[in-house]
């Protein structure tokens, strides 16, 4: 598996972790919990960004397996 | 009159006049009365037969006599919650039994307890051992509280000094297979989602017997058949999995690459994820 493949997996992992976070950050009860749940979406929005940008340049180190 | 019809009357007059007179007495329950308050009662029950089964003879006295038993209480506990001399003249105070983990006679004295019934008490409370007992009152209801050594107390998340997250109380939004509306817009969801839930775990609406939704918004289900093993809901544990996965993931991309900045990138990200894991832990893991 190439690097970017790797990354894009991660990339995958995160995005699925953000989407459970804003359901609960919905549905839960609790002020404090939901103030949790919304932190946490902002540092993985910071994170998912920076490596979406990391991404950009590994497909342009690797064009061959652009778009895998 | 025939004698039977009589009674008849009488019994059912009785019935409710007492039942309307207990009502306005107010809610203690029977086990937390004090002496004078149970006397209280038994009388009022005694006075509502004889009447009833025609041993008094004069409705009319008996209801006099009624009255002043229930009337006095309402009263006395009114004038209880103006003033607290009169609290403490009626209810009496509690007396304090053990004290600094020192037992005190004459308290026990007063109290009229001998050291027999103090222990069996306090085994009770499961303090089987006086040296682990505090501090200990006779309430004026007869019952003794007890507050065992500091470190003899059962372990708190606090003692732990661990974090745990805040819940309320799961609110029962399925009962017997119908959806109960109020409790369901109280939480702020609705039918469809409660069907999307429904469906996502495989089961029927008419096939739950109790449904509840806990303060973070997972459902809890408990089924007629018994025979289905329900999958318990662990989509929190899940997604610290995942964050977990991330984060390890991270760390490897930080040790492999050799760009400096991506690597400063990586790494400062993998610490934000480490951080993160500690403060959800206490929601996620439970």
């Amino acid at each position: 598996m190439t690097v970017g493949s790797q990354v894009k997996q991660t990339l995958a992992t995160l995005k699925g972790v953000q989407g459970t976070l804003r359901t609960y950050s919905l549905q839960s009860q609790k002020e404090e919990e939901k103030a949790a749940y919304n932190e946490a979406l902002k540092t993985t929005n910071n994170i998912i960004k920076d490596l979406e940008d990391r991404l950009k340049v590994l497909e342009y180190e690797e064009p061959q397996f652009k778009g895998y | 009159m025939k004698e039977w019809i009589e009674i008849l009357l009488r019994s059912f007059g009785l019935f409710f006049l007492t039942f309307l007179f207990i009502r306005v007495m107010g809610k203690k329950h029977l086990a937390k009365l004090t002496a004078f308050q149970f006397v209280n009662y038994t009388v009022i029950g005694i006075i509502a037969a004889l009447i009833s089964v025609k041993v008094v003879n004069s409705v009319r006295l008996g209801v006099v006599a009624l009255v002043v038993w229930i009337l006095l209480p309402v009263v006395f506990e009114f004038l209880a919650i103006k003033s607290k001399v009169i609290h403490d003249f009626i209810y009496g105070r509690e007396t304090v039994l053990i004290k600094k983990g020192k037992v005190m006679e004459e308290n026990l004295k007063l109290a009229k307890l001998t050291g027999e019934e103090l222990i069996r008490e306090l085994r009770s409370k499961n303090a089987f051992s006086l040296a682990d007992v505090e501090f200990a009152v006779l309430e004026t209801t007869g019952e003794i509280n007890v507050t065992l050594k500091s470190n003899k107390q059962p372990v708190t998340p606090y003692d732990l000094e661990s974090k745990v997250a805040p819940k309320a109380e799961p609110q029962t939004i399925i009962l017997d297979g119908n959806i109960l509306h109020d409790s369901l817009n109280n939480l702020g969801l609705n039918e469809g989602w409660l069907k999307t839930q429904l469906k996502g775990m495989g089961v029927d609406l008419t096939n739950v017997y109790i449904g509840q939704v806990d303060s973070s918004g997972d459902l809890y289900v408990d089924l007629f058949d018994d025979m289905i093993q329900m999958p318990q809901p662990s989509v929190k544990e899940m997604l610290y999995a995942s964050l977990e996965k991330s984060q390890s993931d991270f760390t490897k991309y930080a040790l492999e690459t050799q760009d400096e900045k991506a690597k400063k990138m990586y790494a400062k990200h993998a610490e934000e994820l480490e951080n993160l894991m500690k403060k959800l832990q206490s929601y996620l893991l439970h």
